[in-house]
């Protein structure tokens, strides 16, 4: 239950952010991808069920606010969220830099994933430049913000697990 | 054997979670702009509309202040443009004062004064919000179908035309802008009369399609709204004669059917906070 409000939360405010907030602060035309930085999060702290339950439903929050067929964010997001928290599996790494490599790349080839999916749909009205380009800077805009977002994000996952009560 | 177990439930998550994407696309695909899943994109935007005025209420103010600092040089060189063109406009004031005189008298002789001073009945609204994706150009306003917003209904900018409304809830609208690579708008070059369509290429300049490869197009000419039909394409949305921008670039590629031309918008696109809804609907 706490689970399911902390994730309402934070697709909500990620939600409004993106709409609000970001589309006034581009980096060289590019917003940045919450939904994606939301998914990775997940996945990368709380393994990859947890990554693809907060894709789809991310996902499928920011499609039914799009003209476009909906569906096509929350497909590409679940597995995200779910590779992304195979991949964390096989890392050992203890830098705290990992997040942020994990954002970039994620983000880079989710926004691409998603690009061959609305190709394949007949749907993509803009070129494979402005794909390419889109992925690149939302990556890095992504990866600028996780310093900020993930340890956010990180504190909220830890408060919201379920207290264990031990009697002696 | 616990560790098995958590895995193939996780794989049969993801393969749940997979299929229902799949099959809302589907559905979605399918039904098109009546289906309930279009319903429900409805009603996420009356949900989320409130919040998205409240949020923008509150940051716009601190986002235009930091905007304006980084286009401080630019509104200076801004105001200075408006000052000249403020002292040429009082200048040709006059002139233009004495033909309307006598362009009214000759308009109640033809008996066309109505269908000219006829006026559009516009609703000026507030923008609250922006897509949240990189690959869709709209924009969210403050107004929807309880002030008589509809789809379809053009929205006018200052400098000239924005859009079109795509989807309304009761208290606000979606727009679709003009640069957004599924908006066509028929317009024609104000010199020429010529007219194209203008297809939107997001970030990029407008392309303008169909316009003959014999025209003579002229750098900086103003394209404006045709208010007509064009065969195959349908009839236009948008009233007559408003400003759609000015032409950027004109290839000219001998053997081509029609010219390729392309137009830098009149509306500054990155900075939109006010437009004005059309609520009379255009000349079809």
């Amino acid at each position: 239950m706490r689970r399911a409000i902390l994730l309402t939360v934070v697709v909500v405010t990620a939600l409004l952010l993106q709409s609000t907030v970001f589309p006034n602060a581009t980096l060289l035309g590019a917003k940045p991808e919450l939904m994606y930085l939301l998914a990775i999060s997940f996945g990368a702290l709380e393994g990859p069920a947890s990554g693809a339950i907060a894709g789809f439903v991310g996902g499928m929050a920011q499609d039914f606010l799009l003209n476009q067929p909906k569906g096509i964010t929350a497909l590409t997001l679940t597995l995200l969220g779910y590779a992304i928290g195979m991949l964390r599996q096989f890392i050992v790494s203890p830098s705290p830099l990992l997040p942020v490599f994990l954002v970039a790349g994620g983000t880079f080839s989710g926004i691409l994933f998603y690009g061959v999916v609305t190709f394949l749909l007949g749907q993509m009205d803009t070129s494979w430049l402005y794909q390419l380009r889109v992925a690149a800077l939302s990556g890095l805009y992504n990866a600028l913000l996780t310093p900020i977002a993930f340890p956010i994000l990180r504190r909220a996952v830890e408060g919201s697990r379920s207290q264990r009560v031990f009697r002696w | 054997m616990a560790m098995r177990t958590r895995a193939r439930s996780t794989r049969l998550l993801v393969v749940a979670l997979v299929s229902a994407s799949l099959v809302t696309i589907t559905i979605d695909y399918r039904q098109g702009d009546g289906g309930p899943l279009a319903a429900a994109g409805d009603t996420a935007l009356t949900l989320i509309s409130p919040l998205q005025e409240a949020v923008s209420k509150v940051t716009q103010p601190i986002g235009n202040f930091f905007s304006t600092l980084v286009r401080l040089p630019s509104i200076r060189r801004e105001l200075e443009d408006a000052r000249e063109q403020i002292a040429e406009f009082r200048a040709e004031f006059g002139e233009v004062r004495s033909d309307q005189t006598r362009l009214a008298e000759l308009e109640a002789i033809l008996g066309l004064q109505d269908s000219l001073s006829r006026r559009l009945e516009t609703l000026a609204a507030e923008v609250i919000a922006y897509s949240v994706s990189n690959f869709e150009w709209t924009i969210e306003i403050d107004h929807g179908s309880s002030d008589g917003v509809a789809e379809d209904m053009p929205v006018i900018a200052s400098g000239g035309l924005a859009g079109h409304v795509v989807r309304t809830s009761p208290s606000s609208s979606v727009v679709r802008l003009i640069i957004d690579p599924d908006s066509a708008v028929a317009g024609r070059l104000e010199g020429s009369g010529e007219p194209g369509l203008l297809v939107g290429d997001g970030q990029d300049d407008l392309r303008m399609e169909l316009v003959d490869a014999d025209t003579d197009v002229m750098p900086d000419e103003n394209v404006v709204t045709a208010g007509f039909s064009i065969p195959g394409v349908g009839p236009s949305l948008y009233p007559p004669n408003i400003l759609i921008g000015t032409v950027s670039r004109v290839l000219s590629d001998e053997g081509a059917l029609e010219k390729s031309i392309t137009v830098r918008p009149a509306v500054d696109f990155s900075s939109l906070h006010v437009v004005l809804v059309v609520l009379s609907s255009g000349t079809g």
